[in-house]
This record gives C-alpha cells, structure tokens and sequence, in this order.
C-alpha cells in the first residue's frame, strides 16, 4: 500500500512538476549591465564585436539594449553570434533600426536552445549593411564594468567596458535527469525501512514507527472528535456559522486591498490573488500556532484526569485550524478565477507547500505549548513575535521593498520561502526547481523535529505545573 | 479473581514546590539570579506497595493531603512517580469529576461522543451504547439541548453514565457516586455493584466510611504518604475510625 501510494505521488510529481524539474535558470545567466554610454554610431561598415564566454548550458537568447540619439532611424542592423573555435555563425538575425526605441532591447532567439557552449569564447558582432549617419542607431555599453574572459571591440579598435547585452539560457539539474534514479532509490529506501520493521516485529521488540502508528489507529476517533468539537464550538452562537471560515479571509482581503492598493498595486500583478494567498497563509500560521499555545494549559482540567497522549492537544488544535485552512482556500480559487488566473497543473503542487506550512506550524505549536505550562508568558511574547513575524514577511507588500541590506530576513525566514512558492505555483503557473522543495521540506520537519523533541522532553513535567 | 491487575511497588513521590509557583518568565530569572531558587521537598507519597487483584474493590481512606488523589493519578498514568513503578493491565477509566470532559457549547449528545472518546472507547461502541447510555441517564430529550441549560444533577447522570458503560478492566471512583437523587444514588450504587460482579476492579476512594464499609473487599489507609494499615474493609475502617 505505502510503497503504491510512494510510487504514485512520485509519478504525479513527475508530471505536476514538468520542465522545471529538468531545467532551471541558469546560474550563467547575463543581466544587462546599466548602460552609461553609446558605442559607435552603427553605419554601414561599422562593427562592434563583444566577445564573451558563456557557463549556460542550453542557451537561449541573447538581448542588447540601444540607444537611438532621440532621433528617428532607418536602415537595418545585424546581430550575430559566433563560435571562436571554429568561426562558425550559431545564430543571426537582422531588425529594422526604425522599430528600436531609446533604451529599448533587440532579441536573437534561439529556436531550439543551443547546448554545447559552455565554457566556450563566443562572439557577438553587431553590424549594419546599410545605415546612414544621422540615422543610425547605437548599442549601449557600460565603461565601467569589466567582463572576465571577454573584450568589446570597437571599429577594430580594443575598448575599456562591456556591451550592454544580457545573455539567457537554461542549465539542466542534476537531480531532474536523474530523477528515477532517485525515485527507485526512496522506493528501496522504504523498502528495506518496512522490511526492517517486520523484522523487529517478528522479533517481538517494539519500534517507533509501529508504536506510532498504532496510537494513530488507536486515537483516531478521539482526535476526530476533539477536531470536531473544536470546529463546532469555534462559531457556536453566531448567526453565520462556519461561513465565517469563508468570510474573514475575504473581508481581510478587501479591507487590506482597498489600504494598499495604491501604493503597492502597480509593482505586483493581480494584487488580491497575492494578497489573499498571503493573508490565508499566514492567517493558518498564527491561528494554528495560537491554539496550540494554549491547548495544554486550556486543557489543564482533562490532562490531570485522564490520560491520554498529551502531543493529541496540539495536534488536534492544528488540525482543526487545518480545516479551517481548508475552508478559506474556497475564496482563495473564487478571488483567483475571478481576476483571470488561469489554473495551471502547477497549482495542486502549491499543496505541497501548504503541507510544508502545516508541519511547520505544528512544530511551533508543540514548542509553544510546552513553554506556556512553564511560562504563561509565552502567550504575550508571542503575541508581539507574530506579529513581528506578520509585518517581516511579505503578505501584503512585494518583496521588492526591502532594501538588500535585510533581504537576509526573507532567507532565513521559513514562512517566506513558503510563502513565495506557493504564489510561484498558483500565480506563475510554475514549479519551483527540485532543490527548493528540499529546503522547504527540511525546515518544515526541522521545525518539528525541535518542537516534538522538547515537547517529549517536558511533558511529563506537565501535571505539575498545571 | 486471582490475576493481579495493579501492582504499585514501592511507589514515591515527590514534588518540588516553591515557595510561591514561578510562573512567568521574568520571575524566574530574578529569582534564578538572586539565587533564591531553591525549592523545598514535598513528599506525597513515601514508599506505597500494595496489589489488587482482578475484581477486588480496593478502597482508599485517608485525610485530606495524605496522598490518595495522587495515588489514583499514579495509577492512572496521569504523573510518573519519582521512585518505583506501578505495573497496570488493562484499560484504567477515571470517573470524571463533573463535567470536566464536558464542553459546555455541545448537546448532550455530542459530548456522550465527545467524553467516550476521551475515556478510550470506540466510535463502534460508542453507537451500539448510544441509546442504553442516554436511558441509563435518565435525561429523555434534554440529550439534544446544548449541555450548559443541564444542571448539576443531570451533568452528573450523564458523567456517571459514560463513564460506566464500558465493562473497564479498572475503574477509578474518587467521591462522585453521591449525585443525583436518591434513586439515582440508588442505581448507580446498583451500576457500580454489577460492574464489581462481572470482573472490574475498582479503587474507590471516598470519606464516607460507611460507603467505603458497603462497597469494598479490602481498604488500604493512607497517612502522611504512607501505608497506615492495609486489610479486610470493616478491621481498617474500625481502625481509621478509632485512631
């Protein structure tokens, strides 16, 4: 059974995740550089010549920017790249000068990515059969910066600075070529965990993950019931009921919406889908993560009577904000297609990252709660922290704000990467690269590694605090 | 009646207690750093051993403070004991205090399911008893009105009655079988005898004594955290009474 369902969510993996498991940015890539100056006016017989080594493995396209004087002209240019080695032409392309504006970029696309040019001395000749002076254009280039292993020459004449052009491609992932490799590895891995396990058992010793999963069978109908309870009691009295699961994210949304859609709303395509993907998310953190706080100590009355697995508060108070969660993504969809996102395949992966958030929460509940029996001022400094944690993790503003000095901020925080991957996946239509899922994954189980860990440590310290 | 179901061994407990409970964070460093953490040992329990067999009613009398709640909340897994061990077989039940598995916002209903499921039982059982645990609290249609209308009387029917719908292998009474009416009492004491009949252990603890006399085998009396004197019912009941 656990070895199908393995192979199946590897299988669907595979296709949810498509080309971006293979492929990802390449490190290599070229930026433009910011243009300071104008090269040569590119008449008939001109030549400006950058030559450059490329680490992008399939390249893609190549921009250069240029700059037309503020005048109107006519005529043709030429851009070709050239391998040093052998002198041949991989790709040309010529454009009407009377179409490049100020500033403005020419592309030579590459119809199928050329592989094969890395570490390999390129070329890059900009020509032009046919202009006039004084209705020339002129690529741009920036005197100051120094391109390692390359030159730009002018006219046949050497010159200090780079041409402003920028350089695209694709590198292939190590891990995506050998996904199935890997596949099969965690199938065997699995394989021999259970195999390990029977044999245990036939042995008759008693193992964590048997133990764990019998107090799951065991304490299926409590949690079920405590979940209920929970969910029952939350709206208990009020007129809506659980429509308000429904209701508050949205109401947030527009109440936020209509406060910072001026001043955020040109930077960020579709502002309510990214604002409401945030406000859901993190709505599930803080609520998750509060109700577990105070689930051992608001349960003091149970927990010196009976007992029970004391880890089954916090859980179940995670688990019902889950259904909460749950509910909210409703509006989430509706916001969503109503501002024309279309649903790629790309979006049943973001659930991938909301189990990330889930697990993560859960870690910081289990912490949280164990530290509230001991000290009830838990609650207040969390109260500060989260909010803390709110305003440093981009919900309602572009991440573009902040300044590089405290970019460190969204690195190491975990909600961020989150966060921002499961926009990727629902806005973008776009898988991030395997590694990333990796990362989310440690810190999620890193999170409840700890807090399970000092959790088990204290919880027999529990009743006396109580 | 043989097989030995609880064996508490050489059970100690001992709690560290402050002299006032250090309950924020900033307490704790000032007093961490004025260096007055000091903690004063309270021993509740010193040394208990005593078995009961399968099916005995095992009474526990004592003062107040002498160590008898703790005692059950040993027993029933609630705190580890600072020395000894207590080896338990089978499935404990504790009588709830009133209400205190209860969520006042549910209907009687919900909380039958809800407190069940607290007490270990499953959801299979809990169906098939469904209708002899709402008969059995006599409560008719008030099972469908959110509990909080209920009063204590019928807070306590109910409580009684989940609590003794299962056959336990051990059930642990800490003074609530006076509730409710006389007839009430009168059934339940009846519920409580039947339960003893088909095998249940029972650790009863109680000030009354002439409960304590009626209902148990054997009493074990607690003093100061120690074993008093342990045997037949009505000699250590004599004996508490006495001394």
């Amino acid at each position: 059974m656990l070895l199908l369902g393995y192979a199946a969510l590897i299988i669907l993996f595979y296709f949810l995740v498509g080309e971006q498991l293979h492929l990802r940015q390449s490190r290599g890539n070229r930026e433009l550089p910011a243009a300071d100056s104008g090269t040569v006016e590119l008449t008939a017989g001109s030549v400006v010549e950058q030559s450059f080594i490329t680490t992008i493995q399939r390249l893609e396209q190549i921009d250069v920017q240029w700059g037309t004087y503020y005048r109107p002209n006519a005529g043709t240019v030429l851009l070709e790249l050239m391998d040093l080695r052998d002198s041949s032409v991989l790709l040309s392309g010529a454009f009407d000068a009377a179409a490049i504006t100020e500033g403005g970029l020419t592309t030579l696309t590459a119809e199928e990515p050329i592989e094969g040019l890395y570490n390999v001395p390129l070329l890059l000749r900009i020509t032009s059969p046919d202009c006039a002076v004084g209705s020339a254009a002129s690529p741009l280039m920036n005197t100051q910066e120094k391109l390692e292993g390359g030159s730009l020459t002018l006219n046949g004449e050497p010159s200090e600075g780079v041409l402003c052009f920028a350089v695209k491609g694709t590198d292939y992932i190590w891990t995506g070529l050998h996904y199935w490799e890997f596949a099969a590895a965690g199938e065997l891995l699995l394989l021999a965990g259970l195999g390990v396990i029977w044999l245990r058992l036939r042995q008759g010793r008693r193992s964590y993950v048997v133990n764990a999963v019998a107090a799951v069978q065991k304490y299926r109908f409590l949690i079920r019931q405590l979940v209920s309870r929970d969910f029952k009691t939350k709206y208990k009295r009020s007129v809506l009921g659980m429509f308000w699961s429904f209701l508050n994210p949205l109401l947030t949304m527009f109440v936020q919406y209509f406060v910072f859609s001026t001043i955020f709303k040109s930077d960020i395509p579709n502002y309510p889908a990214y604002l409401l993907i945030g406000i859901v998310t993190f709505n599930f953190f803080t609520e998750a993560s509060g109700m577990a706080l105070s689930s051992i100590v608001g349960n003091a009355g149970l927990i010196t009577k009976v007992y029970m697995p004391k880890y089954i508060y916090p859980l179940t108070r995670v688990m019902s904000s889950v259904v909460n969660l749950g509910i909210s993504l409703i509006p989430l969809v509706l916001v969503s297609l109503a501002t024309g996102i279309e649903f790629r395949k790309s979006a049943v992966l973001s659930l991938f990252f909301f189990c990330c958030v889930i697990i993560f929460s859960l870690g910081v509940g289990l912490l949280l709660s164990a530290a509230m029996v001991f000290f009830r001022d838990t609650q207040f400094l969390w109260g500060v922290l989260s909010m803390i944690w709110m305003y440093v993790t981009p919900i309602f503003y572009p991440e573009s704000i902040l300044p590089e000095d405290f970019r460190f901020i969204l690195r190491v925080n975990p909600m961020y990467h989150f966060l921002q991957n499961i926009r990727l996946c629902i806005l973008n239509g776009i898988s991030p690269e395997p590694s990333v899922y990796v990362q989310c994954t440690l810190m999620a189980l890193g999170s409840l590694l700890i807090g399970a860990l000092v959790f088990q440590k204290s919880q027999d310290r529990f009743v006396l605090y109580l | 009646m043989s097989r030995t179901v609880i064996e508490v061994s050489d059970v100690s407990m001992r709690f560290r207690m402050n002299s006032d409970k250090i309950m924020s964070l900033k307490e704790f460093v000032t007093t961490a750093m004025r260096g007055k953490l000091q903690y004063q040992e309270f021993t509740a329990l010193d040394h208990v051993s005593f078995t009961v067999k399968r099916g005995e009613t095992l009474g526990l009398i004592g003062r107040n403070g002498a160590g008898k709640s703790t005692m059950l909340k040993i027993i029933s897994g609630i705190l580890k004991p600072t020395e000894g061990n207590v080896v338990c077989c089978g499935n404990v039940v504790p009588m709830l205090e009133l209400g205190s598995g209860f969520d006042f916002d549910l209907t009687g209903r919900e909380n039958i399911f809800l407190n069940g499921a607290i007490l270990g039982y499953s959801e299979d059982f809990l169906n098939a008893k469904y209708d002899e645990i709402v008969e059995f609290s006599e409560l008719g249609n008030f099972i469908e009105t959110p509990i909080r209308n209920y009063s204590s009387g019928m807070l306590a029917r109910l409580a009684f009655s989940v609590a003794t719908m299962v056959q336990p292998e051990v059930l642990i009474v800490d003074e609530i079988l006076a509730v409710g009416d006389a007839a009430f009492q009168e059934k339940s004491k009846r519920r409580m005898l039947e339960l003893m009949g088909g095998g249940t252990t029972v650790l009863f603890v109680s000030h009354s004594l002439s409960q304590v006399r009626e209902m148990c085998g054997r009493v074990v009396w607690l003093e100061y955290g120690r074993v008093k004197m342990g045997g037949e019912a009505q000699e250590v009941c004599d004996a508490y009474e006495g001394g």
